[in-house]
């Protein structure tokens, strides 16, 4: 009897030991890791960038040499200094009327190029222009406050220069609601039915509280040397409906409204240098329409169609829910320069994602990042394509690189 | 039929019934062990109570299912009928839970397996009917099983994170009905028995077939030896082999 209860004991204990030596658990280490991947750190930066020489289109037959302020005789010039509800205009122009209520500037320009240098400082003031003819506003530290609209709404639809002068750091803030004029659109505190022409060694810092930052019906091209900051608590930063073209510079956005966009452009994109930076904070709007939900993601960049980048740096980061580094609608093109996209928003509407393209993905240089901390960092409807030749190659969960 | 052979006979037939009832795809399924140790004690002919300590193995034997303390009372109602009650603390490795996305691919959560106590407690009649040597009995058990709150680790993949995650406390309350058949064996201290139990929650949840022997020294020293099959929503199917001990005063 001693002899079965010994053995009894003996192999229960040894059953025991045996099963307590090992645990079940799917080995998930290697796994998690790959999860626990924290998001290439994007933030403002207002340093400046050594950048190439900016050489102006001789040729007047290229499609840009009327984007170059340099190509224009600059000989008409009036001065307008803001001093509170104040103005004081210096200078006239045969053909060009400037009218005043207070601080709020009226601009009629029927002649041909003039120059309109912008100074000074009011807190309810607003400069606007009419006439079809192509025009330069230099900045030359403005500091403009709209409470009831845009700051500088060009009504035209030619080419507005805004050059920033050398050295100089300008503001401009819109109003939290704009005051209205029956067929005229303000949309944006910076606002242009043409072309805007930006230039120059100075900074702007643009103030978006109404409705967006800085805003072309037309297109908006970027030259070296600008350094530009918008903040948005309304709409979007940067906004372009035929396009925009950075070939440099510094640009900070940073938007906060729900369903904004960073930068959204509704014409082909294309970077070729510079530094532009777009944050985007905001969550999923929501409406409601004759009983109908509608939603709509921020995206830090949203393109209607074609993104060509070329050079330069993108970073792009959406922190708010289902936000995405970039929403293109079009192909997506990357041959060179440095683009990074994170999505780190939380997922209770829309999906946040570090790039979603509609159609196509073509890398073929450049190095490409794409990170999503709650859903797909990379969601293409069509083909990605990477051309052989890169240095780097990597799909992870939630980053993808790929470098050359 | 001699002493040695119907040993032989007993030892054959357990032998085939295990072999029975594992099945070809026993590699598919999964393999554990129960041991219990216990003792009981008679008041008289009509009462009797229990202490018993279980451990309960998986993963083929090698991971620790679960342990567990229990205390029960039985009442003999009619020389028929037998009523009981009982509590058994049940300290749980819980096993792992890894869910995935809607396309079944991408993962959604890991819930690492951890350890948890849950208190159940039962209520009991067995009837039992005897012909000749065979003792036919149909138990009925109803058991409420209390899990109490508890925080646990949660990867979730979506966040790419750890978080805290709360099982809420919970109680299940399930029917066992347990129809089981033994054989008193002439001049044979070993007694073969089979047994089948169903599970029901809100449906049939858990089916168990038993086959077994049991060994009585001076009655005193009460050996058991058996295999057990479980088939149980959700889980693995598993095979058991069971031993257990109980010293009766």
């Amino acid at each position: 009897m001693k002899k079965i209860l010994y053995y009894s004991m003996v192999l229960t204990t040894m059953a025991m030991g045996m099963a307590s030596c090992v645990n079940d658990d799917t080995d998930m280490a290697d796994i998690i890791a790959q999860y626990q991947v924290e998001p290439a750190s994007i933030e403002l930066d207002f340093s400046a960038l050594v950048e190439k020489p900016d050489v102006p289109v001789t040729d007047e037959a290229d499609e840009a040499y009327n984007d170059y302020v340099e190509n224009t005789s600059w000989n008409q010039v009036i001065e307008i200094q803001y001093s509170g509800d104040m103005v004081t205009v210096t200078g006239s122009v045969p053909g060009v009327t400037v009218s005043n209520s207070g601080a709020h500037v009226v601009v009629m320009n029927m002649s041909g190029p003039v120059q309109f240098i912008v100074s000074g400082k009011t807190a309810d003031g607003s400069l606007k222009f009419y006439g079809d003819k192509r025009f330069q506003v230099l900045l030359n530290n403005i500091d403009m406050t709209n409470p009831h609209g845009a700051a500088i709404n060009n009504q035209g639809s030619k080419s507005m220069y805004v050059v920033l002068a050398d050295g100089t750091t300008n503001h401009l803030q819109d109003g939290q609601e704009y005051t209205m004029v029956d067929d005229e659109d303000q949309k944006a505190a910076l606002f242009s039915e043409g072309q805007i022409i930006l230039s120059g060694k100075g900074r702007l810092n643009i103030n978006a509280t109404g409705r967006g930052g800085l805003r072309s019906d037309d297109y908006i091209r970027v030259r070296p040397g600008v350094n530009i900051h918008i903040s948005s608590t309304a709409l979007d930063g940067l906004r372009a409906n035929d396009g925009i073209i950075l070939d440099g510079g510094v640009i900070n956005i940073e938007t906060t409204g729900t369903g904004a966009k960073g930068v959204r452009s509704g014409g082909p994109m294309t970077v070729n240098g510079g530094r532009l930076i777009a944050i985007s904070n905001g969550d999923t709007r929501i409406t409601d329409e004759n009983d109908l939900t509608d939603t709509t993601a921020c995206a830090a960049l949203y393109c209607d169609t074609l993104l060509t980048v070329n050079g330069g740096t993108l970073k792009l980061k959406a922190t708010g829910d289902g936000g995405k580094g970039l929403n293109a609608k079009w192909d997506v093109n990357i041959t060179g320069g440095q683009f990074i996209a994170v999505a780190t928003g939380t997922r209770d509407i829309k999906k946040p994602k570090g790039v979603k393209i509609d159609r196509n993905l073509n890398v073929t240089g450049g190095y490409f990042y794409t990170y999503s901390r709650r859903s797909d960092p990379l969601d293409v409807s069509g083909t990605t394509q990477v051309a052989p030749g890169y240095k780097d190659y990597s799909v992870k969960p939630k980053v993808i690189t790929i470098a050359y | 039929m001699a002493r040695r052979e119907r040993k032989q006979l007993i030892a054959s037939l357990f032998l085939l019934l295990c072999t029975a009832f594992f099945p070809t795809s026993l590699i598919a399924d999964d393999a554990g062990l129960i041991v219990s140790a216990g003792i009981s004690h008679k008041f008289n002919k009509k009462l009797s109570t229990g202490f018993e300590f279980e451990f309960r193995s998986r993963n083929t034997f090698r991971t620790v299912d679960r342990m567990g303390l229990g205390a029960d009372v039985s009442y003999k109602v009619l020389p028929w009928l037998k009523a009981g009650a009982g509590y058994n603390l049940l300290i749980y490795n819980n096993a792992e839970k890894l869910t995935f996305q809607d396309d079944g691919v991408s993962y959604n959560n890991w819930r690492p397996s951890y350890w948890a106590i849950r208190h159940r407690f039962n209520v009991m009649l067995t009837a039992s009917h005897k012909i000749q040597r065979v003792e036919i009995s149909l138990r009925e058990r109803w058991q409420y099983t209390y899990r109490p709150s508890k925080i646990i680790d949660n990867f979730d993949f979506d966040e790419g994170m750890w978080e805290d995650y709360e099982e809420k406390g919970k109680g299940k309350n399930v029917l066992r009905s347990r129809l089981q058949v033994e054989w008193d064996i002439p001049r044979c201290k070993f007694d073969p028995f089979a047994s089948v139990e169903f599970h029901t929650t809100r449906e049939l949840d858990n089916t168990r077939f038993i086959v077994g022997v049991e060994h009585t020294l001076k009655k005193t020293h009460a050996f058991k030896a058996y295999y057990r099959y479980q088939v149980k929503n959700g889980e693995p199917n598993i095979h058991y082999l069971g031993m257990g001990y109980t010293f009766k005063f």
